[in-house]
């Protein structure tokens, strides 16, 4: 075992093993331009919309920032040769929590932005506690993490359910919408239009249809997120450590890496990015639900793989995770515009998952990587 | 000891209500709705409301999650007991729960229906004919209902666009149809669209109507079949800048859609009658326990259709789904 650095340079491999490993590079990209390009040409024949919108593009960057920020966090803890299983339901506590402490905060006369952050605040903190326990239980107890966090989605679904008040949190400031839902740029097409930032331009009635909102906040928040990830996987100590932990446990530890400690921190990330995803859906649909990240886990977790994340451990990226995130939300789009059931989107991921999961096998064959993991 | 507790407060209970009761005072009911949410919640003040006329006694036990293998052990465990006369239950669904509500009944539990009902609905002359009565809305005429008010909000054309959460679930099913039918046989005018299916996900229902408004610039109204279609649907009619250009219909007048309503983003919501379902399915026990033979074997409970302008006259607001304080 000598490649505890992730991915070393190919000494003069034969040309089909360099071709292989280029595609498992960048079939990723190849396949969300070959399907970008599929739908440019056939939504109009099918219906006569254009797909290649702004409006379409940011609309799809909105669709995703559930399922990417689930995933994100998720990406440190695969590429941990981990699991955590209790994302989507962190997301719908932290979502409840949210709009709580946002309602009362601005009940008791706390302004709006300042709601707001306390609602931000109580996310992240629940998310993180249930990270802390999570990750406590699996390094200092040594229980499987498939097993732990599959326990704790249970725990955490019940505690969103008993905190939300029928499975919603309403009563949330109307205003709260506009964190949401309005960005950072916006284009109003059309005469008597123009480009601003950070303010909305004051128009109604047509106007208003004419508007684009470029980079929601939403959007922009998950994009900081996927900024900061970058830097600590890439960039940090942590993140090599974290590579180096899901490459070959055992020499982690001899390398003198405090795995414990380590992993304990991996599954409060996990957690947090999940919180982050339920303060912003509470802030979207301005409610808190108990149920909004119930149907998410598997697609962030198909996104992650799809990204070229080894479920074995010591190789992925966040960018292939970005890129996972944005064909799964592609596809919906597309295939609604098209008028195709929606539910294709379900075979065709399920086929892309495996094909990842293959490329990613051939490229281990190609570098003579066997039995990797502990 | 137990037996005897209950039998000294049923005889309180006789002395203190009327001749009618003093019958009903010897039977216990079991309620069982599907899931965990307001408008089974209301439902349950209706079944307690009636318990407490009656002077009845009812336990209630909630399925966490919609489903037969959710429903389905809490049945089985109801039926254990051995003290229940009846149960009024909402089947979670309407073929695979004949068979554990045959067993109830082979245990000598009587069944009532509300809400959702087994086989097709008809006790008289359908293929399940052993329940006393389904007590509930009529699915496909509150379909029928949405499109027409739809319709109307809308000026009788365009095109609109329906966002369901699951398929083969009757009462979803049952909005669509109804909603299809209208529009296809009165208003020849309006096109409609979809259903796509969200899942229960309100982002991807969110997602869905943004992508047929792209699709649609015209679009003219969307009817989402249950809070969480509605709540994405109208989120993305809102952020296209199409808010009261766009109207959403919602099924459904629990809390949260109607605080929809109040910020533009539905414009119309149809309240069923959860508390009528539940107070008669208890008076229906209590009749038939007494001998009553000519009970109804299909009760339709109706529908408040409530918009902005209604919403605060009590003679609709009284249909909201509150629950609790």
């Amino acid at each position: 075992m000598t490649d505890s650095k992730a991915m070393p340079a190919e000494p003069r491999l034969p040309p089909d093993k360099r071709f292989i490993l280029l595609a498992s590079r960048l079939w990723a990209w190849a396949f969300l331009g070959l399907m970008i390009a599929f739908f440019i040409i056939v939504v109009p024949l099918s219906g006569g919309a254009t797909f290649l919108t702004l409006r379409n593009a940011m609309n799809i960057l909105v669709a995703i920032t559930p399922v990417l920020l689930l995933g994100l966090g998720q990406t440190f803890v695969i590429i941990s040769a981990g699991i955590d299983l209790s994302v989507g339901w962190v997301m719908s506590l932290a979502s409840v929590v949210s709009a709580h402490a946002i309602r009362a905060s601005f009940n008791a006369g706390a302004p709006l932005f300042l709601a707001a952050t306390l609602g931000f605040l109580a996310a992240v903190a629940a998310s993180a506690g249930v990270g802390l326990v999570n990750g406590l239980i699996i390094a200092k107890l040594k229980v499987p993490a498939f097993i732990v966090t599959l326990g704790s989605s249970f725990i955490v679904r019940g505690m969103a359910l008993l905190f939300s008040e029928n499975t919603t949190v309403i009563g949330l400031p109307a205003d709260i919408r506009d964190y949401g839902n309005e960005s950072l740029f916006y284009v109003v097409n059309g005469e008597g239009g123009g480009f601003y930032a950070f303010f909305r331009p004051d128009v109604t009635g047509a106007m208003l249809r004419q508007m684009d909102r470029i980079f929601t906040w939403p959007v922009v928040i998950t994009a900081i997120v996927v900024i900061i990830c970058m830097f600590i996987l890439n960039r940090t100590q942590f993140g090599r450590h974290t590579y180096a932990i899901g490459g070959n446990m055992q020499a982690a530890l001899r390398t003198g890496i405090p795995v414990d400690r380590h992993i304990v921190k991996l599954y409060m990330l996990s957690s947090v990015t999940a919180g982050i995803a339920g303060f912003l859906s509470t802030l979207r649909f301005t409610a808190g639900s108990a149920v909004i990240g119930d149907p998410l886990l598997l697609s962030s977790i198909a996104a992650v793989i799809i990204g070229g994340v080894s479920l074995f451990g010591g190789a992925g990226s966040i960018m292939g995770t970005v890129i996972g995130a944005l064909i799964i939300a592609v596809l919906t789009t597309g295939l609604v515009m098209m008028n195709v059931q929606a539910f294709w989107q379900f075979i065709v991921v399920g086929a892309v998952v495996i094909i990842a999961v293959l490329i990613d096998q051939s490229r281990d064959l190609v570098l003579g990587r066997r039995g990797r993991g502990s | 000891m137990r037996n005897a507790s209950t039998m000294t407060a049923a005889l309180l209970g006789t002395l203190l209500l009327s001749s009618a009761s003093v019958s009903a005072a010897d039977i216990k009911i079991g309620f069982l709705p599907g899931v965990v949410d307001p408008f089974y919640q209301v439902m349950q003040l209706g079944v307690e409301a009636a318990a407490k006329d009656l002077g009845v006694e009812v336990v209630t036990q909630v399925p966490p999650t919609w489903g037969v293998e959710a429903q389905t052990p809490i049945l089985d465990a109801m039926v254990a007991r051995g003290d229940l006369n009846y149960i009024i239950t909402a089947p979670t669904d309407k073929d695979q729960m004949v068979a554990p509500l045959q067993a109830a009944l082979d245990a000598g539990i009587k069944i009532i229906t509300v809400d959702t009902f087994l086989g097709d609905g008809d006790y008289a002359k359908g293929p399940v004919t052993f329940p006393i009565s389904y007590i509930g809305s009529d699915n496909v005429e509150g379909g029928r209902i949405s499109a027409r008010g739809l319709a109307k909000a809308i000026g009788g054309k365009g095109t609109v666009y329906i966002n369901s959460t699951n398929p083969n679930v009757s009462s979803v099913e049952g909005r669509e149809q109804g909603f299809a039918e209208v529009m296809k046989n009165e208003y020849p005018d309006i096109k409609v669209l979809g259903p796509d299916y969200n899942l229960d996900d309100q982002n991807k229902a969110a997602q869905q109507t943004a992508a047929v408004i792209e699709q649609n610039p015209d679009l003219a109204g969307v009817f989402g079949t249950n809070v969480f279609s509605a709540g994405g649907a109208g989120n993305a009619v809102v952020n296209a800048g199409l808010g009261g250009h766009v109207q959403v219909v919602a099924y459904d007048a629990t809390a949260e859609a109607i605080e929809l309503m109040n910020k533009g983003v539905v414009s119309l919501v149809l309240a069923q009658k959860p508390f009528d379902m539940g107070y008669m399915a208890v008076q229906f026990a209590v009749a038939d326990h007494a001998g009553v033979t000519s009970l109804p074997r299909r009760v339709e409970t109706g529908f408040a259709i409530i918009d902005k302008d209604n919403v605060s006259d009590p003679n609709f607001s009284r249909f909201i789904y509150k629950v609790g304080n």
